[in-house]
């Protein structure tokens, strides 16, 4: 999924100081897995917020809400009957959810309320990795199944760099070196022979290096 | 230098593009650009322009700043991060390049190498806020260098834009961030450029107009076409397409834009051949240059 963490109080009260009626939407997807953007975290903005601007003897109105997803639009016209409510939104959704909003409210300033961070997995409640970066054209069947462009720090793709020392990164003693993770897993699969055969140079076009994307399924479009 | 000097002075500057080869032979690059020595000011070599890859503008221009011609390298976000970027203005610094021109580049996707990965790790205005930097004795990270580099700083700006405010709205911030001049792109219908440069009055930079060597009819209705920012008026075809000899006609237009465009007052002109370099020293006898 999706991990994103809560951005700085300080700054979201940057973001929304000028205006006087503010929309906190949650999203019930991947940033409440994260705990950085669900419901629990709405609730709290909205009390830090209401509780600063009180103190800083600012009369203002901050409300919250939580929409199952803001990356469908169903969910998002949920919001139709009372966004206009509000002088500015801050979206807790991932940044597909937040621009998702300012589609289909074209009038609206809509600000983020959390930074994006990756895909990734929870290792423990709290702690997040990097899993996979979105490239488009996956090659975990090579690799016995460890991605290195999400985990190898040089994205290298031919083997290691040679710079890891004991089984991690040359860049954090605390990092995994990803190659060192695929060789141990090609070893146990017994399918070193993958490791041996050099790939080609990585066709980036289905990652952002072909422009914007998008998918386009003909057999789920009526 | 004489690019910097001659602009300073207001005398009109020629400059010409000279690409440098798709491999290691730069016989073709050299003799053209020395057979237009005298009328040249600087020959401005792209940087992997059309993201099509061939030597870089600054080993190009090396070669021929040691036959002691004047260059204007570009530099482009596109193949380089910061620290590359940084180093190779240094170098080029260090290996006597006075000019120095920050261009966004072309999408990878309209290259020869489009599964490649680009860079952009900074922008066009962050690279050149990063020159400026340089300049002033510091890196990008705030670290004092051993000597600090000296350029005339330039960019492109696009007089035939149909959002002429934001493009100057750009202008002003590549001003703010050091640049001094400024290359268009092709020109061909010069009331459009004066038009532009009444917009600019008070602001203390140089544009100097592109003239691109038309080849042929084809080339001309494909830049008309597909190019809506280029206002190439008919005349021009017409005149190609009745001319018993085309070739010669083709320099024939380059020339008189580039008369008419000293005539008019431009701070000078950039002459564009792609691949008809050998053409130059024509068109500059039909410009009386």
């Amino acid at each position: 999924m999706i991990r994103a963490v809560g951005k700085p109080l300080e700054e979201i009260i940057g973001m929304v100081q000028n205006f006087d009626r503010i929309l906190l939407a949650g999203c019930d997807g991947c940033v409440t897995v994260c705990e950085a953007g669900g419901l629990k975290e709405t609730k709290v903005l909205g009390s830090a917020l209401r509780l600063y601007f009180t103190q800083a003897g600012q009369n203002k109105v901050v409300d919250e809400t939580t929409l199952t997803r803001q990356c469908d639009k169903e969910y998002l016209a949920q919001l139709g009957d009372r966004i206009d409510n509000y002088d500015a939104v801050v979206s807790l959704a991932c940044g597909a959810g937040a621009q998702f909003m300012v589609d289909m409210y074209k009038h609206k300033v809509v600000f983020p309320g959390v930074d994006t961070c990756f895909i990734g997995v929870t290792e423990e409640r709290g702690w997040y990795t990097e899993r996979c970066q979105a490239c488009g054209r996956c090659i975990l069947a090579d690799t016995g199944g460890i991605c290195p462009i999400a985990r190898c720090s040089k994205r290298m793709l031919n083997g290691p760099c040679g710079g890891s020392e004991g089984g991690k990164c040359e860049v954090s003693p605390e990092m995994p070196c990803g190659w060192q993770l695929i060789y141990d897993r090609l070893k146990t699969l017994g399918q070193l022979d993958r490791f041996e055969k050099p790939v080609d140079p990585k066709d980036w076009t289905s990652s952002r290096d072909g422009g914007i994307r998008k998918i386009m399924r003909e057999d789920l479009r009526i | 230098m004489r690019l910097q000097e001659k602009l300073e002075a207001k005398e009109f500057v020629v400059l010409a593009e000279m690409e440098p080869p798709k491999g290691v032979d730069i016989s073709a690059a050299v003799s053209s650009a020395m057979s237009v020595k005298n009328a040249v000011d600087a020959f401005v070599v792209p940087e992997m322009s059309n993201a099509v890859m061939r030597m870089s503008s600054l080993g190009g221009a090396m070669v021929l700043a040691n036959k002691g011609l004047e260059t204007v390298i570009q530099v482009c976000c596109r193949d380089r991060n910061r620290l590359a970027l940084q180093g190779d203005l240094l170098a080029a610094h260090a290996l006597g390049i006075k000019n120095v021109m920050a261009v966004a580049g072309e999408d990878i996707s309209f290259g020869d190498h489009h599964k490649a990965r680009a860079v952009n790790d900074i922008d066009l205005l962050e690279l050149l806020g990063a020159i400026k930097t340089l300049m002033s004795g510091k890196d990008m990270a705030g670290i004092e260098l051993k000597g600090a580099p000296d350029f005339f700083v330039g960019s492109t700006v696009n007089p035939s834009t149909s959002a002429l405010e934001l493009e100057i709205q750009e202008l002003d911030r590549k001003i703010a961030a050091g640049a001094r001049f400024f290359i268009t792109p092709p020109i061909f219908d010069i009331a459009v450029l004066e038009k532009f440069q009444k917009r600019l009055e008070g602001r203390q930079v140089f544009i100097i107009p592109t003239v691109l060597l038309l080849k042929s009819v084809g080339m001309a209705r494909y830049l008309q076409r597909h190019f809506e920012q280029v206002h190439l008026p008919e005349e021009f075809i017409t005149r190609i397409q009745k001319a018993p000899e085309r070739v010669r006609e083709c320099v024939q237009i380059a020339g008189e834009l580039v008369a008419a465009l000293k005539a008019r007052g431009a701070s000078g002109v950039h002459l564009a051949t792609i691949g008809w370099e050998d053409k130059l020293p024509a068109i500059l006898a039909t410009a009386g240059i």
